[in-house]
């Protein structure tokens, strides 16, 4: 089976907006969405709501950095300070072009880091060059369970 | 002068003989009056050689005799407050007229009595041909010249009306009001004759014509009468006291022997008599009344009571006169200070308060040349030495030491240099404002040129007689002219209280500046930070709405692009053509924030390296017609933010590109011209070009010169060009014309240290 992508945004416009850009990447990973940064580490961490969900790391987290409760710099921070979630390629996709948002997100070793275009052609590209690299072309890490294709 | 020792050369050597001369125990009198020292048992010890004359009686019958058995009850009476036991030494106190017993008949004597030295003197003086000296005599001769004096302003009134009035009342050929300086030479300031002497008016007398014990006697002794220069001494028997084997003191004593040394000086000016009356000033000497007769002169005792007195009125209204003038030097000081003050506190910079009211300034010292010295700026006001000798001189004074007023009437007498501008400064007031950064403000006062009338010349050899082991008077008074130079008129000590009260205030203003700059930078820094913040939200939040307006009228076309008719769909892409172009203006308008926020990253930039790469950029993007011919100089190397000026090129060069897409042939042209402290780098074309009119608004944010339809953009470019170069310390500018092209100039100044160390 595929590994799902973690998709953490708050925004019910964008989140919807991302869906339909992942949905018409003909992804066939299912698409997990979570709201803030809680309820991703919830996930990924699996407790809470997600304590029974099955084993294993997504192939993929797509990142807003602006979330209620823990932001998303935090949620970054966590994942790579936990052994077992580290390797998780992580992509910050947020409206900011602050520099310094940049800067941070590197520092923390977030694997790429995109600004989401404003145009929506733009945008449904950008997320499906995102979906395909991370949940398709890239080689996950070893110790993960490699995607059936 | 007419002074107790003299000579007339002021070497240390001639000054320290005349110190010397044993002047208070000469062991003589002068005739006019007799001499009588007691015992603590009022028994007559000592008495001058003349006492038998007076008193018509042999000394046998005077020395060891009681008192009052010498000169009867009466004389006695008027002596007891004398007598009483714990009275101290004293000054000599005249005790009037008093009738004394002779052989068969009473004569009236004035008395002078004082205590000194375990003896009480007694001077008596026959009166000659006058009336008693008694107060009702002595008030009709001193009122007039009360009123006289009470009445002048100046002090100079004060002195000539006191020479004046001295001289009616005392009948001497000449009047001298004397003044010493502070080195104790001395200065003619007033004087009243008749024909008989010369005038010795505004003469200088060096300091050895008075000397030290001279100055004490006079500080002592406040009225002193030579009656006459050819008498013959009175020696006083036995010539030691009896009960200490000394001579007799006579420093208080009013008939004292003058000194040979001092009487030959007399007679070398021509003076028989002379009569002097101390000037004291807070308990010091501060001149001399000095009276001169051609022919011997005795002054009756009751106008020299008077006399004592006139000098002592004199002294104190020479005193109001002085507090008088200081308090209002002092007072239009004050009122000057706060005039500047208030200029100073209006301005952001101290300095440009101070320099706005010259005038003001430089009244505050009374001086013709200030300056305003710091390191950034040298402000020169009046007549002053140029700004390099001011600089040097505050280098020297600041290396001299912490002094936070200095002040001299003579620099180059300190600082040697300053004599090639003591035309324009020889005295120097500074105060020093800050020592941290060398910082002072001065005041100058020219050179006064000033001649000095020496009575003889002051630098002539001593003539010292070795047989006699003492210095000779002088012989000469003739008129000997020195010229002063390289000295200023000295600052008032009003003045320099003045000057160090102005330091005091100029510092708490430069204090209060130095608390608002600091609270200024922290209320910039604090929005700065609310900047970063508002933008840094206007990015998240702002770009997002127009993304999903895009977004949705996207998916709206899509989903309804089939059922909708041509009308419909055309109002959709507006819709998602607008929502793109706001969201791209939210873009420019967030990175021209932020290039005003970044740090200057410098390093050594290669400009053709820059400009070759940037023109292939752009040329990436032409549409494939396009022919342009580029046209680069050999550019320079120089010192700036890689990125920042990447992004000046590529505005620079993007702009030509798009504003010739209309003509049929483009050029395209970048060069640099190199400047003292600048260099000039340009960009032209042959494009559409502008109207000088609005050269102005190139440069502003969202300013176009053209319609959208004509050509797209934001109308941000420039203005990042603008804020880019700003930020570098660089000028932005542009010559355009319509129809035949523009050309921007932008300029980066030269950066020797950095260039210096990074290339």
């Amino acid at each position: 089976m595929l590994k799902p992508i973690l998709l953490v945004e708050d925004n019910p416009k964008d989140l919807e907006l991302t869906l339909v850009a992942l949905g018409k990447s003909n992804l066939a990973n299912e698409v997990i969405s979570v709201r803030d940064g809680v309820e991703a580490l919830d996930y990924l961490l699996r407790r809470g709501p997600y304590a029974e969900r099955t084993e294993g790391n997504p192939a993929v987290v797509l990142l807003d950095l602006k979330l209620p409760r823990i932001d998303g710099l935090q949620v970054l921070e966590r994942i790579r300070r936990e052994p077992a979630l580290q390797s998780i390629p992580v992509v910050i996709l947020t409206s900011s072009h602050e520099e310094q948002d940049v800067l941070k997100s590197y520092k923390l070793g977030v694997n790429a880091y995109v600004v989401k275009p404003v145009g929506f052609k733009e945008f449904i590209d950008a997320v499906r060059e995102l979906g395909v690299f991370w949940a398709v072309v890239n080689e996950p890490p070893p110790g993960s369970l490699k995607p059936k294709r | 002068m007419t002074s107790e020792s003299t000579t007339f050369d002021p070497a240390a050597s001639a000054r320290s003989e005349c110190d010397r001369e044993p002047i208070h125990i000469p062991g003589s009198i002068q005739p006019h009056g007799m001499l009588l020292a007691l015992d603590a048992r009022h028994r007559v010890i000592q008495a001058s050689r003349n006492a038998p004359e007076f008193l018509e009686r042999p000394l046998g019958r005077i020395l060891d005799e009681a008192i009052q058995d010498v000169l009867g009850q009466p004389a006695t009476e008027t002596l007891a407050p004398m007598f009483e036991p714990f009275l101290e030494d004293c000054q000599p106190r005249y005790l009037g007229v008093v009738p004394v017993d002779l052989p068969g008949r009473s004569a009236l004597f004035g008395l002078i009595a004082h205590r000194y030295r375990g003896v009480l003197i007694l001077e008596l003086e026959p009166l000659i041909a006058e009336r008693p000296a008694g107060i009702e005599n002595i008030y009709p001769l001193s009122n007039t010249f009360i009123a006289r004096v009470q009445q002048t302003r100046t002090l100079d009134e004060l002195t000539r009306m006191a020479s004046i009035e001295l001289r009616r009342l005392t009948g001497f050929d000449r009047v001298l009001i004397y003044r010493f300086e502070a080195d104790w030479s001395g200065t003619v300031i007033a004087e009243d004759r008749n024909d008989v002497f010369p005038s010795l008016m505004d003469h200088r007398f060096p300091a050895t014509d008075i000397p030290m014990p001279a100055r004490e006697l006079y500080r002592h002794n406040r009225l002193r009468l030579i009656a006459d220069a050819d008498y013959a001494p009175v020696p006083i028997v036995p010539a030691d006291r009896p009960d200490t084997g000394r001579p007799l003191d006579l420093t208080y004593s009013a008939l004292r022997s003058v000194s040979p040394i001092h009487i030959e000086y007399m007679k070398n000016m021509g003076t028989i008599a002379s009569m002097s009356i101390s000037i004291l000033r807070e308990g010091q000497l501060w001149g001399l009344i000095s009276c001169h007769h051609g022919e011997p002169k005795v002054v009756p005792f009751a106008t020299r009571t008077a006399c004592d007195l006139l000098g002592q009125v004199f002294s104190l209204q020479l005193e109001a006169r002085e507090h008088h003038a200081e308090f209002e030097r002092r007072i239009e000081l004050k009122s000057i200070q706060v005039n500047l003050l208030a200029h100073m506190a209006a301005e952001e910079d101290y300095r440009d308060g101070l320099a706005r009211d010259p005038a003001t300034l430089l009244s505050l010292a009374s001086a013709r040349g200030a300056a305003i010295v710091a390191e950034d700026r040298c402000e020169l006001i009046g007549e002053t030495p140029s700004e390099i000798e001011v600089r040097r001189l505050v280098a020297w004074l600041s290396a001299t030491g912490e002094k936070e007023v200095y002040e001299t009437s003579s620099i180059s007498s300190v600082f040697p240099e300053a004599a090639a501008y003591s035309d324009r400064a020889s005295g120097l007031l500074a105060v020093s404002i800050s020592k941290l950064h060398p910082s002072y403000i001065l005041w100058f006062r020219p050179e006064v040129t000033r001649t000095i009338k020496w009575a003889g010349d002051p630098t002539r050899a001593p003539a010292y007689d070795s047989g006699k082991k003492q210095i000779s008077p002088r012989k000469s008074f003739q008129l000997w002219q020195e010229t002063v130079r390289h000295k200023a008129i000295p600052f008032r000590p009003s003045e320099i209280e003045a000057a160090v009260e102005f330091r005091n205030a100029v510092i708490g203003i430069v204090l209060r500046n130095a608390e608002e700059m600091a609270e200024l930078s922290e209320e910039l820094e604090r929005s700065n930070k609310e900047l970063e913040a508002f933008s840094y939200s206007v990015s998240h939040d702002l770009r997002a709405p127009f993304r999903h307006i895009a977004g949705y009228s996207e998916l709206l076309r899509e989903s309804a692009g089939t059922r909708l008719n041509d009308g419909e769909r055309r109002y959709l892409d507006v819709i998602i053509g607008s929502a793109q172009q706001a969201g791209t203006l939210v873009d420019s308008l967030l990175a021209f924030s932020r290039m005003g926020r970044q740090k200057l990253n410098y390093q050594a930039i290669d400009m053709n390296e820059l400009f070759r790469e940037t023109i292939q950029e752009v040329s990436l993007g032409l549409d494939a017609g396009r022919k342009i011919e580029w046209r680069m100089a050999d550019l320079p190397v120089v010192s700036g933010d890689m990125i920042m000026l990447r992004q000046v090129a590529r505005n620079l060069l993007s702009n030509a590109v798009k504003f010739t897409e209309t003509q049929p042939e483009t050029v395209i042209e970048v060069g640099s011209s190199s400047g003292e402290t600048e260099t000039i780098f340009f960009v032209k074309d042959n494009g559409v070009g502008f109207d000088m009119e609005y050269v102005g608004k190139l440069f502003g944010v969202f300013q176009r010169l053209h319609r959208v339809e004509e050509f797209e953009g934001t109308g941000i470019g420039l203005a990042n060009v603008r804020r880019i170069v700003g930020r570098h310390g660089g000028r932005t500018w542009a010559e355009g014309e319509l129809g035949v092209g523009a050309t921007f100039f932008f300029s980066l100044p030269k950066r020797p240290t950095d260039l210096e160390s990074r290339l």
